[in-house]
């Protein structure tokens, strides 16, 4: 089932985005996740539903038409199930008058983490107790008008998570970095900027930055990182080895992180973390919870690599040689999980092994296909 | 919270009241397809499997485009189904998509422009891109510059995208590239010259004006037209006007940029980064195909947002695999890079495919080789089959043991095989069924040459098989409307697939090369910004000497035109306005340069000047004649005086108003049509003295008017000396420049202490009225002295 065709502005909202997805309007694991969210705002607060299982049907409709579109922007279908869970979560609050300590066990992230305590979902509304009533023949609308407030705040809860992200995840950043070290970095990442301008405040220390070709997004870093008055040194990708023996530690961004504790991140990772595990130089990854994936393209790592175009490596005007090159220019690299150290989310600090646990406690397992 | 956010995305929809709109011309006007495009319009031929329309769609869908009109004229209905069945008119596209069905009397781009002007489609700025794009441009970046252009310059009507590419490109039309003279600063688009393979263009010719008006400019031909052109709204109204612009190139975009009446601007937009290139013929089909495969249409890539909405696996080396696990592939079999292959369709053993794209539901049988060829959905291709560079239509039938050389065009449904052997370039299709009911008027044109076609057939050396219903087209020209041109079929085949025309004798029309790469490339694109001069400097070319004949008729049907138009202007008393707007359209009509015109017009007037006995009624009427008149020199388009001296002179050395010479050269001085300046430049040039011309009278009189001119000169030095140091002692400053004379003056102002040259020098006013009235009576001493000498010597 699909949401009803009577939903026409809701549904335009959904194919607009299924649209800029796939042209890539739309590109970068926040921007996508924050437009999906929104658009979840508007299924769930204009359809219409008598049951929990029809609002879960319309979600997963949207999120299934949103991932089809774009299967490489791994955060749409985090977001869509973690809005999922979250809407579990505060049904059941509302149903049973105490949430499900689903995560409440005994959890070695629990273990690891480092003394902020996750944010618990707000108890339920005392108003919503108890009238809640599924299937009402006399009133079709009840349920979905006592829930929707509810999960309105669930929906806000993530939002908020999103737009607090860089904040959180840069919070540990002075325990990471110490003072007089050299920091290696590459590509621009916001999350990375974040925790290293947060770490500038009270630590004095030196950032090496790869220009990472062919985007150059480590250009832009550089100039950001200068501005905020870190020592810095914009490096060719080509000298990459050669400074390793001198970096104290590598932080990387990374697009998506996937259970098995491997990441996808941008072209010039996988370089900088074999380079680094050569070093025996701890490397370390900074990215919000909306990264973890617990699905992703398993069999065809290749083709899940997202390869543009290739006139940023050759350009269109080197005509003969246009013919006689293959060009292969991937955007993302494929990092395998003994080659990072420790994961830095805005849900405390991570070793690899332990990302599937974190993704069991995000989202719920029969969400994971959508 | 929610309701607010929604309200206020819904409101930013309707903010966008500006709808881009897009006009695609959805039909090519020609048949370079053929047989392919029997029964399929070429917008619905698959390119890596989606209409090469639905490309189109996307590359404007990734424009922001809101609103697109399709105008189809062949096999109307058909695209019109294929736009209501696909995507796009599914809610939530985003794009609303008219198809607009025109007359079949719309035989070319211009006529499609009339329509789109006559149905009133467009209402602000547009898009106008062709059926057959593929691009993945921000054209609403080129739309915003655009805009920004059209607020401070009303005439910029046009921006067109054009892209840059190296020398030998694969995606650079050979046969079809252009000389773009523009702008350095600007990028306005001053001269275009479409350069044909065959016969070679070897050379270009800039117009003066472009060099005159503008410093800097860059001739470049290693630029790829796109044909997306930001239009205003003002273009359909042009072409409804100009109904004889038929290309938009040839016609539309030479007719405005060599037009003085127009007064319109026509920009390009040098894409620095993004990809656009149009499927014109077979050679740009394979090379669009192979840069669709290689992504440089990113994100308009198979993996990712295929327009056909099919899901294909990028795997390592560019290979392209329906993705939903229906495609079959023997374990033996070979799959090579840059190949795509659509849903359903079996690889059998040993099968071996690299560079090709393969439609959906085909079958490759055991054995097989294809090789960079382009096979449509639901070919059978059997055992054993070698298929080299071809295209081969949808639901063909290729039977075991059968060879397909390059350049072979195979139409839908032709059974061919087994053991058949095509030559290279050979074009097959079905053969008619003649119990068939009668087809569509549609395809009366063609059932002429289809039956010629069909009577031919013994003619080929091509084997078919036992089981073929194939008929073979002829190789060579075809007597199509226009094409009936042994070059023009020439030119044709460089544009075909695997057709490098290495063995067209290129170098009979060119001796200098025969090599088109290196020849081209050693021409225009060693460097984009040649010295001007040397692109300017050789006049004759093959090309223009052919046109020559039919220009000179022209040129003495205008004389004569505008000869009696002035003649009727003289006697009606038109206003001088009227009679320049009349001049202009005249020069519209017959096409002529500049030049002619100022010579016809100063010979009709000086013709006008009645010879009088008597010098001062002689004055007098010339006075009455230029004075009346004379301002029409300058106001036919371009003021010249220097040129307007010499044509005088030419034209009186020539003419029984000889002796008026001087009188007339006065009188234009006095009406300040000619300014003393002009004088001295004319007085320098060695034409003005008769050098290169044959003996004879002419040269003579030539000489005489040279040496009144002379005359004049020294009468203008002797009057700056004069007015400039009154009272001094005329025999001063003889000789001296302006600067050097007016110094001295002053000089001597000082020395001498005396208080009158100052205020002298203060009142300029006076002191030039004063000039004036002197030198009127000095070339009237001078003229008639002239006319004096000359009888005495006649």
């Amino acid at each position: 089932m699909t949401s009803e065709p009577a939903n026409t502005p809701t549904q335009r909202a959904v194919e607009n985005l299924a649209w800029k997805l796939r042209r890539r309007q739309i590109v970068g694991s926040r921007a996508t996740a924050l437009e999906t969210l929104l658009v979840l705002r508007q299924v769930i607060s204009k359809s219409r539903f008598s049951s929990m299982e029809q609002l879960v049907t319309i979600i997963r409709a949207v999120g299934r038409r949103l991932v089809e579109a774009q299967p490489k922007e791994h955060s749409v279908g985090n977001t869509v199930r973690k809005v999922l869970h979250h809407i579990r979560e505060e049904y059941h609050t509302a149903t049973k008058g105490t949430a499900i300590e689903s995560s409440s066990g005994f959890s070695i992230s629990k273990f690891v983490l480092l003394g902020q305590p996750r944010k618990q979902s707000a108890p339920a509304k005392a108003e919503s107790k108890g009238t809640l009533k599924e299937n009402d023949p006399d009133d079709p609308d009840s349920f979905a008008r006592s829930l929707k407030p509810v999960l309105m705040e669930a929906i806000q809860d993530v939002l908020d998570e999103l737009e607090t992200v860089y904040d959180n995840v840069s919070k540990s950043a002075p325990n990471h970095i110490h003072s007089d070290e050299i920091i290696l970095t590459l590509g621009m990442s916001k999350t990375v900027e974040h925790f290293l301008i947060s770490a500038a405040h009270n630590r004095n220390y030196t950032v090496m930055v790869l220009e990472t070709a062919p985007s150059y997004g480590g250009r832009d870093m550089a100039k950001t990182l200068a501005a905020a008055g870190i020592s810095t040194f914009l490096v060719p990708d080509s000298s990459l080895f050669g400074l390793m023996s001198r970096v104290n530690k590598v932080i990387l961004g990374a697009h998506a992180i996937l259970a098995n504790g491997g990441m996808f991140a941008i072209t010039g990772s996988l370089l900088a973390a074999t380079a680094a595990h050569e070093h025996c130089t701890p490397v370390v990854v900074c990215a919000g919870q909306f990264k973890l994936t617990p699905l992703w393209n398993l069999y065809h790592e290749y083709g899940a690599l997202d390869f543009s175009d290739p006139s940023q490596v050759l350009g269109f005007e080197e005509g003969s040689l246009v013919d006689k090159v293959d060009v292969v220019n991937p955007f993302y690299d494929y990092v395998q999980p003994n080659l990072i150290d420790a994961f830095i989310t805005n849900d405390g600090d991570h070793p690899p092994t332990s990302i599937y646990r974190l993704i069991k406690e995000t989202y719920d397992d029969e969400d994971n296909e959508l | 919270m929610a309701p607010k956010a929604a309200s206020g995305k819904e409101k930013l929809i309707d903010e966008e009241d500006e709808v881009l709109q897009a006009v695609i011309l959805a039909d090519s006007f020609d048949k370079r397809f053929r047989p392919l495009t029997r029964r399929t319009p070429r917008c619905l031929l698959p390119i890596c499997n989606a209409p090469l329309l639905d490309w189109t769609f996307e590359s404007l869908a990734l424009a922001g485009v809101q609103e697109i009109f399709v105008i189809c004229r062949s096999h109307a209905e058909q695209v019109k189904n294929a736009i209501s069945e696909s995507k796009w008119s599914r809610p939530g596209s985003g794009i609303k998509i008219v198809p607009i069905m025109t007359a079949k009397e719309t035989f070319s781009a211009g006529d499609a422009m009339r329509d789109v002007y006559t149905r009133g489609l467009v209402t602000s700025d547009f898009v106008l891109v062709m059926g057959d794009l593929v691009s993945n441009i921000r054209i609403d970046e080129v739309v915003r510059v655009h805009k920004e252009r059209r607020k401070t310059n009303k005439d910029a009507i046009m921006t067109m995208v054009v892209k840059e590419s190296g020398a030998a490109h694969r995606t650079r039309p050979q046969g079809d590239s252009s000389v773009f003279v523009l702008d350095a600063v600007t990028s306005e688009c001053l001269h275009y010259e479409p350069v044909s393979a065959y016969p070679r263009t070897a050379m270009t010719r800039i117009p003066r004006e472009v060099l005159e008006s503008h410093p800097e400019i860059e001739i470049r031909n290693d630029l790829i037209d796109c044909s997306i052109d930001v239009c205003s709204v003002e273009v359909p109204s042009l072409f409804q006007d100009n109904f004889d612009y038929e290309d938009i190139r040839r016609d539309f975009l030479h007719g405005v940029l060599t037009s003085d009446l127009l007064m319109k601007n026509i920009h390009c937009y040098v894409a620095k980064d993004g990809y656009a290139a149009r499927v014109k013929d077979t050679k740009s089909y394979e090379s669009v195909s192979k840069d669709i495969l290689s992504r440089w249409t990113f994100p308009l890539v198979p993996d990712d947002n295929h327009p056909g909405g099919h899901v294909y696996q990028h795997t390592r080396g560019n290979k392209y695999l329906a993705s939903d696990n229906s495609v079959s592939l023997a374990r033996t079999c070979k799959i090579g890079n840059n190949t795509l292959i659509g849903a359903s369709t079996k690889i059998h053993e040993n099968a071996q495919i690299a560079g090709s794209v393969i439609g959906q539901n085909c079958v490759i049988g055991a054995g097989s080789i294809i090789d960079g060829s382009y096979i449509f959905d639901g070919t059978v291709i059997g055992a054993q089959c070698v298929v080299k560079r071809s295209i081969i239509g949808a639901g063909v039938t290729i039977k075991e043991k059968t060879r397909i050389e390059k350049g072979c065009l195979v139409g839908d449904g032709v059974v061919v095989g087994p053991l058949a052997v095509l030559d290279p370039f050979e074009r097959l299709s079905m053969r008619r069924d003649k119990t068939a009911p009668v087809e569509e008027e549609e395809e009366e044109d063609e059932d002429s040459d289809i039956e010629e076609i069909e009577a031919n057939q013994d003619k080929t050396s091509s084997i078919l098989g036992k089981d073929s219903n194939a008929m073979v087209w002829p190789h060579g020209p075809f007597d199509d409307d226009d094409e009936d041109d042994i070059a023009a079929y020439k030119n044709q085949r460089i544009r075909r697939l695997g057709d490098n025309g290495s063995d067209l004798e290129l170098s009979d029309e060119d001796s200098e090369s025969s090599d088109e790469e290196s020849d081209e490339s050693s021409e225009y694109d060693s460097g984009n910004e040649l010295p001007t001069s040397a692109n300017t400097s050789p006049l004759a070319t093959p090309t223009f000497d052919a046109l020559a004949p039919p220009g000179q008729l022209q040129d003495a049907e205008f004389v004569i035109e505008v000869a009696q138009s002035l003649e009727r202007a003289f006697a009606e008393g038109h206003s001088v306005d009227n009679a320049a707007v009349e001049l202009k359209t005249l020069r519209m009509v017959s096409n002529v340069p500049l030049t002619r015109v100022r010579e016809a017009v100063i010979s009709a007037i000086v013709e006008d000047i009645k010879i009088v006995d008597g010098a001062l009624p002689q004055r007098k009427e010339i006075n009455r004649v230029i004075g009346r008149w004379g301002e029409l020199i300058d106001r036919i388009g371009g003021v010249d005086a220097v040129e307007t001296v010499s044509l005088l002179q030419m034209h009186c050395a020539s003419s029984e108003r000889f002796p008026l010479f001087g009188q007339i050269l006065a009188e234009l001085y006095q009406a300040d049509i000619v300014e003393e300046d002009d004088i001295r430049a004319w007085h320098k040039s060695p034409a003005a003295k008769g050098v290169g011309l044959a003996g004879g009278p002419t040269a003579e009189n030539v000489q005489r008017c040279w040496a009144v001119g002379a005359k004049m000169i020294q009468q203008f030095d002797e009057q700056e000396s004069e007015s400039e140091s009154e009272g001094e002692g005329e025999s001063e400053g003889e000789g001296e420049s302006e600067g050097e004379g007016e110094s001295e003056s002053e000089g001597k102002g000082e020395s001498e202490g005396k208080g009158e040259s100052e205020s002298e020098g203060e009142s300029e006013g006076e002191g030039e009225s004063e000039d004036e009235s002197e030198s009127e009576d000095e070339s009237e001493s001078e003229g008639e002295s002239e006319s004096e000498g000359e009888s005495e010597s006649e």
